[in-house]
């Protein structure tokens, strides 16, 4: 069993002096090299859960440990070294003139030396698929490339942890799966990567662990397959699983299916086997 | 949350007719520049309190103007009380802190009684008028204040301009906190444990993803307006109408005649204190 | 029922660029249609819809070839307050185009910029907050809704002003599932209640399958296709070609097509019931046989 590389105890938060709770009470433990999706409502607690882990927000109570160490009191650009986190909005995100130079911030600010640094970007520039762009203005770029610059550039530090929020808001078919494709690839080097997203089919595809959050609660959480084979638990949050999931659902006893089904594929080789010409 | 946003209440500073209200804000910001008694200044200031609690405005947020020109005021009344020069005949407090022995400065740093006053009215000046402005950004609308300039006579395109820029300083403060927000993330380490100077550099870069942000939503904005028929006729309707009620002018009145005894009070008295 | 927008040869490029963004667009929109717009990112989608109340070129500067009528009028060629009229665009940013501090004041604005009396406004107002479902949320403020509500809002905001047609610019990119379907709801209602010709851009295919008369797709500035949903849907190599995704199980019987099995183009379903019935023909083809 992997380590856990963060550990959330008992974490409550809220923003105004007794106002609503954001987060309330919950645990979560992320295992090392593990590809968590996080999903549920918008106001739900997703954002607010990780700006809590990040240090952007300080817990009202509860602690958070990231690698066994405690991070209360570590300024938001130390954990940053560890734990990476693209924001929501690319726009905010973007501050250089060149995409090198975008990719070249946070590296610079840990302090790498300039040759590691250019070996870094350059290694970005290519995974990312963005090295035709290397010298654009990143503002100038078409919202695809945007996000595509901005998670490069988190990950030109190296972090342990990587925390995507809706990276794929209003990006097309291609560029979503573009998107995910390059946190599989980081993910499949050994990173920790978490997800926080509207798109069930996404998660269903890419996430080994997904955490249902639910008026500022955990509502559910484990593999994909335990949580989408709870459609009456999840519809209390407006979750619809996948349409392939719902029509596996609706034809579990005609085609004899007993687990979630998640993909096109699974479903099309389940109907196979029930016909004639497929046996 | 900004420090200038609408707060939502139904109070009677909420109610009152919006002209009434500019008036009353331009005439107060007026008085204050001009009474200087330590005095009638700290009554000023308690009458503004006191309308902020009638407004039922967050006490919560005095204590951060108090906080933000804690420092402001202290180098104040520092400087005022080693450096005062003005008054014939100054109270000295203390006498010279060096002594004569130094070379140079040795025999320098009287603290007189009177600049310490001067700087603590200062202070508080400078604090009650930071007070009077969201007693009326708090409690107005933007379509209030629009309305409220359009029938002062504005033309109604410059009222919506000027009330939409007003509304645009949370936006501005928001999105300055989102940047720093992403710089924190990528490792950019002077707004946590960066020195003064580290600091001050550190802000100067956030102007340019300002600028390009706010220009980008100030298009946008237009494209909005626009697409809703802004401009498309000489003048607009409007879904409510002020109507001045005899109590706003009684009101108003009654600031009016407080303002000419504050500064009545103010010439008898003289001097700071 | 008559055609309410049309494209002759339209073409644009923007200021200070050679490349053309949209491409000798010919096309006719019927009063009371629901269009969708699709096609991937860059393909035109936005850029099209802020030619339809003239926000291209009028703001944006650039050139235009052709022109487009709608209802009428060369939105090229009128002022945009003027298009406001006739037609309404709701732009992506919820945040940029929601500038008041209540929600009825937003509601309010446009209405207001048309010298309406003011028991029209109200009337108006409590209408177009029915239609999207915020009554009871008059007197929040537009930033402090959800994401959903935000762009209930921004729709009203433009519903208040009746117009002909509405145009929406991916409505529901930021949103859960739950503010999708009800932004999708609202949008169906404007079509089927209030016989109003609407014109989304978006990538929700499970929805289009279910809403939409007709889909246009663009490529790269073109129009590559502009037909029903049934058609588009199962054509998987024009998708393919032009990164839309099909809805899963349109995807499903291509998948079953590609092993071999023999679904005929015209049967590829849309919907999940469409789906269950053909998945039941072919095993209950198996029971026949066994």
């Amino acid at each position: 069993m992997a380590n856990n590389i963060i550990e959330v105890k008992d974490l409550c938060y809220c923003y105004v002096d007794n106002g609503p709770w954001c987060v309330n009470h919950m645990s979560l433990e992320i295992a090392e090299g593990s590809f968590v999706g996080i999903i549920g409502q918008n106001g739900a607690g997703k954002s607010t859960l990780m700006k809590n882990l990040t240090g952007l927000l300080r817990p009202t109570h509860g602690t958070i440990h990231l690698n066994g160490e405690d991070i209360a009191d570590k300024p938001v650009a130390e954990i940053a070294n560890t734990l990476g986190y693209v924001l929501q909005n690319p726009d905010r995100q973007l501050f250089a003139d060149t995409v090198r130079e975008e990719l070249a911030f946070g590296p610079t600010n840990q302090g790498v030396s300039e040759e590691e640094v250019n070996k870094r970007i350059d290694y970005i520039l290519k995974s990312v698929g963005i090295m035709h762009l290397a010298d654009e203005y990143p503002p100038a770029l078409s919202k695809g490339d945007r996000a595509k610059v901005v998670i490069g550039s988190v990950l030109a530090m190296e972090p342990q942890v990587i925390i995507l929020d809706e990276p794929t808001g209003g990006q097309d078919y291609i560029g979503r799966y573009q998107i995910m494709d390059i946190a599989r690839k980081f993910h499949d080097r050994g990173h920790t990567v978490i997800v926080v997203t509207h798109s069930m089919a996404l998660v269903a595809e890419y996430c080994e662990k997904i955490v249902v959050l639910c008026n500022a609660e955990i509502l559910l959480q484990g593999t994909s397959k335990e949580v989408f084979s709870q459609p009456e638990v999840l519809a209390k949050t407006f979750i619809r699983p996948p349409q392939i999931t719902e029509l596996a659902n609706r034809m579990k006893e005609e085609l004899g299916i007993h687990e979630t089904l998640l993909s096109v594929e699974e479903m099309g080789d389940k109907v196979l086997e029930h016909i004639p010409s497929g046996e | 949350m900004s420090i200038l946003d609408y707060h939502y209440g139904d109070s009677y500073v909420h109610r009152m007719d919006p002209r009434v209200k500019m008036i009353l804000l331009v005439l107060l910001t007026i008085v204050v520049f001009i009474i200087s008694n330590f005095y009638v200044l700290v009554t000023m200031f308690a009458l503004v309190l006191l309308v902020w609690k009638t407004a039922k405005l967050p006490m919560k947020n005095i204590v951060r103007y108090m906080k933000f020109l804690l420092s402001l005021v202290a180098f104040l009344i520092v400087l005022q009380g080693l450096f005062f020069s003005s008054g014939d005949n100054p109270v000295i407090l203390m006498h010279p802190i060096i002594p004569d022995v130094v070379p140079v400065i040795g025999g320098h740093g009287t603290i007189y009684l009177d600049g310490i006053l001067f700087g603590l009215v200062l202070g508080l000046r400078l604090l009650t008028l930071v007070c009077i402005m969201p007693i009326f950004t708090m409690t107005t609308t933007i379509s209030e204040t629009a309305l409220g300039l359009v029938k002062l006579g504005m033309n109604y395109k410059y009222a919506y301009m000027t009330t939409t820029a007003l509304n645009l300083i949370p936006t501005l403060q928001e999105e300055t906190k989102m940047i720093m927000d992403a710089q924190k993330m990528r490792g950019f380490k002077a707004f946590e444990t960066g020195k003064l100077m580290e600091k001050l550099r550190a802000y100067v870069t956030l102007v340019v993803p300002l600028v390009v942000g706010s220009m980008r939503r100030a298009q946008l904005m237009g494209v909005a307006m626009e697409g809703r028929a802004f401009g498309a006729m000489k003048t607009r309707t409007y879904r409510e109408d002020l109507n001045l009620r005899t109590r706003d002018i009684v009101c108003g009145v009654f600031v009016m005649l407080l303002c000419i005894g504050v500064v009545y009070f103010n010439i008898r008295l003289g001097g700071w204190y | 029922m008559g055609t309410i927008i049309e494209a002759k040869e339209f073409s644009y490029s923007y200021p200070r660029r050679d490349n053309q963004v949209l491409k000798n667009l010919n096309f006719k929109v019927e009063e009371g249609e629901f269009i969708a717009i699709m096609g991937r990112n860059g393909a035109g989608k936005s850029t099209l819809t802020q030619a339809f109340n003239g926000v291209i070129p009028h703001l944006h500067g650039g050139t235009i070839w052709g022109n487009i009528l709608v209802d009428g009028v060369c939105s090229q060629e009128t002022e945009i307050t003027e298009m406001a009229q006739k037609v309404g665009v709701v732009l992506e940013d919820p945040e940029a185009q929601l500038f008041t501090t209540r929600v009825d004041d937003e509601m309010a604005f446009g209405i207001e910029n048309l010298c309406l009396p003011r028991e029209e406004i109200i009337e108006r107002i409590k209408w177009a907050t029915k239609v999207v479902r915020l009554e009871g949320f008059w007197d929040r403020e537009p930033t402090a809704l959800s994401g959903g509500q935000k762009q209930r809002c921004a729709i009203a905001a433009t519903l208040a002003m009746k117009p002909k047609i509405m145009v929406l610019d991916e409505p529901t990119s930021q949103l859960d599932p739950i503010g999708t379907f009800e932004v999708f709801d609202v949008i169906k209602s404007l079509k089927e209640e209030y016989g109003m010709t609407v014109m989304v851009a978006t990538h929700k295919s499970e929805h289009i399958a279910e809403y939409a008369d007709r889909i246009m797709v663009l490529e790269a500035g073109e129009i590559v296709a502009f037909d029903t949903p049934q058609v588009i849907f199962r054509n998987s190599e024009l998708l393919s070609h032009v990164a839309v995704r099909p809805p899963q199980v349109s995807a499903l019987a291509a998948y079953l097509n590609s092993m071999g099995q023999n679904i005929k183009r015209s049967d590829y379903p849309l919907l999940i019931e469409e789906a269950e019935v053909v998945i039941r023909n072919l095993i209950g083809g198996a029971s026949n046989g066994q």
